[in-house]
């Protein structure tokens, strides 16, 4: 018996000191000498390697003179894991985390402010379209800067509107030209409405929950506004509010609410070639510039309509967009003259976490892809535009996505808007959400749901101060909601 | 104590710290932790504030602690007698001494063993309003309606309470709120082979001289499941419960999969709100007021499946 126990002490033994011996080593390929900044990001696949890249290139020339090494690791729900590794004081150097969670982390001390680093790199607004560097601010100190944006545009199927071409003009609309009003979009999307002989939707113009990514900030397109930071208040219930989200339920009023159902659950998810707008079973969505790669990975076919992609590329810009079934252009808003070129905008973000070990380094990271040609690079790349005030002509001709002038256009945009800045906006976009569903289900009307939401959003926000107050960051006082612009 | 025995105890000691360890590192000290945060406006991100019975007050007054409570308690009443009556079904199919008896038990336990993203997957696409395999079933064979709930309605109009809608048959299963709760239970049956299993065991440790003594006493098939295999069988079913009570009331993988709560929060169910509130929020704080208020609900209910055990539940040799 003694012997036995013995043997497998000593076999436990043996195992620790094989793991000590054998176990995980430094990174070998890190050149001695260099600082190590770990770097965290969400993008893996094709998006990792591109962002693997540009890491590459930063180690090859910046690092290699300053004795810097970043070591990029593509890690999932980044957001989470950093959250806990902050907490747990092992943040990474960088995280790439989205617009949504700088206020979040901002607000309750996680992040290192970057004025004094950007200061020192001679990096400030005048170098950035005013949307993407608003994002990257809260309460007055800059806390990340830009990698990759994005905003939000109608992506519309110019060869449903050529088969519909008819219906179209008895409707008033041009076949040729994506709807400017959202009363001329409705007409547009009855008009290439089509239903089975048992009443299913076999192609609809444009149905709100498709993707529905973006639904909620609806209201940007009817002049209303969400949130006001400075006063901490919400504004659901404002008349443009209401009429947004009137106009979010008119489409399952007219085109079923069940007949709706049917037709999404029979669409496939986004990023799959049965996904609605790829199959041409919708005419028209709400989407990123992302889409230019998702299109052509997809179902090349939607953008060789004339020619081959390798031909297309020679051609002058304007030509090209001939050569494509779908098109972009700036989301219809209630009024073209006075609410021109609305668009939602998003980006993804660098952060250095608070107690990350090499701040300085890292920033010299970030700084690097602030630089025109490096951005240009990365976001060609990943299918977006440039969150800097100056774009090169290269970048527009050769960029993958033959719309991306629309977008750069919209970036500009004085009807540019940002996620909501408020320190609860996780909670507040679920309560968004639901006050969603209860309309697009016709379970409430928009007027109930946006002021149960108003209720909802007050209470949270009350409870996020009364919380702040005990840790001496905010005054106590009673929050209000009002229903008119902040 | 001897000095063998000492040494004796050292060893010991040495061969369980692994799991000592493990036990004081991963889960007491946790939920002593937790203990403490609930007592205390804790984000993670900060250091934790005491705030006493705060977010208890508050977790009274949460409209989604009800909202959640109240789905859960529907997913249970749901999934635990038709889990507990559909595995003690199969498990007594499987215990008749048929051919190909050992196929049966392998099939019935298989989808035990399909990791439960890949379980959501498959039943997200099997309920599919349009193209999923069960309405198409349905509609194949001619149930294809809408249920009107005439007399349901004419007994909510005579109480004064707001009558049902119309439902479309075959329904819209998980994207709509009326049934996407049901679909959920109806998919919690996949994985009833461990319980048959369980049941199994218990049956085959039933005395074939009971059977054969109900026999000669006249008792036909029914009688003997009543009276002999039942109340053989009920410490096993007290187990099969005890352990249905704990796992549905902690359920979150599937159906934060296959709904995320919805549709209109329809199946927002107590543990997704936890997390949420945990680790979407930041507010570990109150989330761990909500893990000590399931463990006192979870342990009710368990004292009182205890409490009652003794009127149904016969151990051999008592």
């Amino acid at each position: 018996m003694k012997l036995v126990s013995r043997l497998i002490l000593a076999i436990m033994l043996i195992l620790a000191a094989g793991i000590l011996i054998l176990g995980p080593k430094p990174d070998e390929n890190v050149p001695p000498g260099r600082i190590v900044v770990d770097y965290w990001e969400k993008w893996s696949g094709i998006e990792g390697a591109q962002m693997q890249q540009i890491v590459d290139w930063f180690n090859e020339t910046v690092g290699r003179e300053k004795n810097i090494f970043v070591r990029y690791l593509a890690i999932a729900q980044v957001d989470r894991k950093t959250l806990t590794a902050t907490a747990a004081g092992v943040p990474p150097d960088i995280a790439g985390l989205w617009q949504r969670d700088l206020v979040s982390m901002a607000s309750r001390n996680a992040l290192t402010p970057l004025d004094e680093f950007a200061r020192e790199h001679g990096i400030d607004q005048s170098a950035y379209k005013p949307v993407f560097w608003k994002m990257c601010s809260h309460d007055g100190r800059l806390y990340s800067l830009v990698s990759t944006p994005a905003t939000m545009a109608l992506h519309f199927n110019r060869r449903a509107m050529l088969q519909s071409a008819d219906q179209l003009r008895a409707a008033g609309v041009d076949p040729f030209q994506a709807p400017r009003s959202i009363a001329e979009f409705d007409r547009w999307a009855e008009a290439l409405d089509l239903r089975d002989e048992r009443g299913n939707i076999r192609r609809a113009g444009y149905v709100p929950m498709e993707p529905g990514w973006y639904i909620s900030l609806t209201p940007y397109w009817f002049g209303g506004r969400l949130w006001d930071p400075a006063r901490g208040e919400f504004y659901f219930t404002d008349p443009r509010t209401i009429q947004a989200f009137e106009w979010i339920q008119s489409y399952p009023r007219r085109l079923g609410k069940a007949a709706l159902a049917d037709f999404s659950s029979a669409a496939g998810g986004f990023g799959t070639p049965n996904s609605p707008f790829i199959a041409g079973t919708v005419g028209g969505v709400l989407q990123g510039p992302w889409m230019g790669n998702y299109t052509f990975n997809l179902r090349p076919a939607m953008s060789e309509w004339v020619v081959p992609k390798s031909i297309e590329l020679f051609l002058p810009r304007a030509a090209r967009q001939f050569n494509y079934e779908w098109a972009v252009e700036a989301f219809p808003s209630v009024d073209p003259v006075s609410l021109p070129d609305v668009t939602f905008a998003d980006a993804d973000l660098l952060m250095i976490p608070q107690g990350a070990r090499h701040p300085r380094q890292a920033f010299e990271f970030i700084a690097f892809l602030q630089r025109q040609d490096v951005m240009e690079r990365l976001n060609s790349l990943h299918c977006k535009p440039s969150p800097l005030s100056r774009v090169s002509d290269d970048f527009i001709r050769r960029h993958p996505n033959p719309y991306i002038a629309v977008h750069e256009r919209l970036a500009r945009s004085s009807n540019a808007w940002p996620q909501i800045a408020s320190p609860i906006q996780a909670e507040i976009g679920a309560e968004l959400e639901l006050a969603v569903q209860q309309v697009y289900l016709l379970e409430k009307t928009p007027a109930q749901a946006l002021a149960e939401l108003t209720d909802r959003a007050r209470g949270k926000y009350q409870r996020f101060v009364e919380r702040q107050s005990l840790r001496g960051r905010m005054a106590p006082r009673a929050v209000t909601a009002v229903g008119g612009q902040p | 104590m001897t000095s063998r025995d000492r040494a004796q105890l050292m060893k010991g000691l040495a061969f369980t710290s692994p799991w000592l360890i493990g036990f004081l590192g991963l889960t007491i000290i946790p939920c002593a932790l937790s203990l403490y945060y609930s007592f205390c406006d804790y984000s993670v991100l900060e250091p934790p504030v005491w705030i006493g019975l705060e977010n208890y007050r508050e977790l009274l007054i949460d409209p989604e602690f009800y909202r959640t409570l109240r789905n859960t308690a529907y997913y249970a009443l749901l999934t635990i007698p038709a889990g507990l009556m559909v595995s003690l079904g199969l498990a007594l199919l499987l215990n008749a001494p048929i051919k190909g008896q050992a196929i049966y038990r392998t099939v019935i336990f298989l989808p035990s063993l399909v990791p439960a993203v890949a379980t959501a997957m498959v039943w997200m696409w099997l309920f599919n309003a349009r193209l999923g395999l069960i309405n198409t079933a349905l509609r194949t064979i001619g149930l294809e309606t809408e249920l009107r709930f005439t007399l349901v309605n004419r007994i909510l109009e005579a109480l004064n309470i707001a009558p049902l809608r119309p439902l479309p048959f075959p329904p819209a299963w998980l994207s709509d709120p009326r049934t996407a709760m049901l679909a959920l239970a109806l998919m919690s049956l996949w994985g009833v082979g461990h319980t048959v299993v369980i049941y199994l065991a218990g049956l085959q440790d039933i005395p074939r001289d009971l059977y054969e003594a109900a026999e000669i006493d006249g008792a036909g098939p029914v009688r003997r499941l009543f009276n002999v295999t039942l109340p053989m069988l009920s410490p096993v079913i007290f187990f099969n419960l005890v352990m249905a009570i704990i796992g549905t009331l902690q359920v979150f993988a599937i159906p934060f999969i296959m709904t995320g709560g919805g549709p209109l929060r329809a199946t927002y169910l107590y543990t997704q709100y936890l997390y949420e509130k945990a680790f979407m929020y930041q507010q570990m704080g109150y989330a761990s007021a909500m893990a000590w208020i399931q463990l006192l609900i979870i342990l009710a209910l368990t004292g009182i499946a205890f409490g009652t055990s003794r009127r149904w539940v016969h151990y051999q040799g008592r």
